[in-house]
């Protein structure tokens, strides 16, 4: 476990620099120098904003999900996914400031309720296996404008802690 | 006098009690209502209501069954099939990508890797650039395909077995999809007067959409506080 500063709660009374034996709470960035945290957590029982957290290093394997469960789930968003396109080309093409907000909302509520699909369909942990296997069939792509870069670091840098 | 449940947020009508505040007296029936009376919770229409049984006991707490939290490496082997994430991968369009990375951008940002996040927002950015616009655009078309996404919900449900989770998002999404048809139906009906004099707001966390001035305290749909519901703005 390490702790975590959320600075949007932060509010500087800075109780942590109190308790924390390592000084992994004084930074000039504001976050947390995780090479010197050691998870004791005292600076999140000491915090009074409820800014910080710990978060742990490694996750349990994900609860297991049936193929014919998230065949079911993604058809569903599928489906959500055509109806955001026809929002998105509504919204796109509408003559009138009222038409346009209506269906910007509805194209908001696809992608979130498509998301929210996805996470239940096994795709809800970052450091997932899941999502390790699905970023390495990426960089497969013969496209020469996909980032792989981009995707590339993503393996690196979420390590598969899920174990 | 009778009382009358939303099916899609729980709003109780009572038709002793009226609802003063909004003009309606206590003591009018609900078949009195106008035609386009809403529920003032969630916005869904009269006919989302459902007369309550005299006396209608609080249903009763199901027994939890307990979850293992370390499944069996085998148990999760099985489940996950080699070269899983590829093969599905293969069959996803470009539009299914794009909301699949920025829902693990989300997922980055509630642990605060804020650099991974933005990685993800990239390559969604990438895919909802190469997705196909959608063909012939229409009003209807919206409408039929809410309502034919609306029709595979109780297959799902079968699936799902006891994946609690699973059973979750698709009560909430299916909820979500009757808000939306129910306001695709009064658009057609109404036309722009419906949001005209108003504002619109969205829940971020599961799609929700309100139509009125200010946004409820909570989702009625899954329950979070008013500050993750959305305005969307009207520009010109």
């Amino acid at each position: 476990m390490h702790a975590i500063r959320n600075l949007r709660f932060c509010d500087k009374e800075c109780l942590c620099l109190y308790v924390c034996p390592t000084g992994a709470t004084d930074t000039e960035s504001g976050q947390i120098d995780f090479k010197k945290c050691i998870g004791c957590g005292m600076c999140v029982r000491t915090c009074r904003s409820h800014a910080l957290t710990l978060a742990p290093d490694n996750f349990p394997v994900q609860q297991p999900k049936t193929a014919e469960m998230c065949d079911s789930i993604m058809e569903i968003a599928k489906q959500k996914v055509e109806a955001e396109a026809v929002c998105k080309a509504l919204k796109e093409n509408a003559d009138s400031p009222v038409e346009r907000q209506l269906m910007e909302a509805m194209e908001i509520s696809f992608r979130r309720q498509t998301e929210d699909l996805y996470r239940e369909a096994g795709y809800m942990l970052p450091q997932s296996a899941n999502v390790r296997k699905m970023l390495i069939g990426m960089l497969n792509s013969n496209d020469m404008s996909f980032p792989k870069d981009k995707a590339l670091k993503l393996v690196e840098m979420l390590q598969r802690q899920e174990r | 006098m009778s009382k009358y449940k939303c099916a899609i947020c729980g709003f109780i009508y009572d038709e002793a009690k009226g609802i003063p505040e909004a003009g309606i007296a206590p003591g009018t029936r609900f078949n009195e209502l106008p035609d386009n009376w809403v529920c003032p919770l969630c916005g869904s229409p009269k006919s989302e209501f459902e007369l309550m049984a005299e006396d209608e006991a609080p249903s009763e707490r199901k027994k939890i069954e307990p979850v293992s939290l370390e499944p069996t490496s085998n148990a999760i082997a099985a489940t996950i099939p080699a070269g899983e994430g590829e093969d599905r991968m293969r069959e996803m369009t470009f539009g299914e990508m794009a909301d699949m990375c920025s829902n693990l951008q989300r997922g980055c940002e509630k642990q605060y890797l804020y650099e991974e996040a933005g990685l993800f927002k990239d390559l969604s950015d990438y895919y909802r650039s190469k997705a196909e616009p959608a063909a012939d655009p229409t009003d209807a078309k919206l409408l039929a395909l809410i309502n034919d996404n609306l029709s595979k919900y109780d297959d799902a449900n079968a699936d799902t077995k006891n994946d609690r989770g699973a059973k979750r998002v698709l009560l909430w999404s299916e909820k979500v999809m009757k808000i939306l048809q129910s306001l695709m139906e009064r658009y057609g009906a109404e036309g722009e007067k419906m949001i005209e004099n108003t504002n619109v707001y969205v829940c971020d966390i599961c799609g929700f959409i309100y139509i009125g001035d200010n946004p409820p305290d909570i989702c009625p749909i899954c329950k979070v506080p008013s500050l993750k519901l959305l305005k969307v703005e009207r520009r010109q």
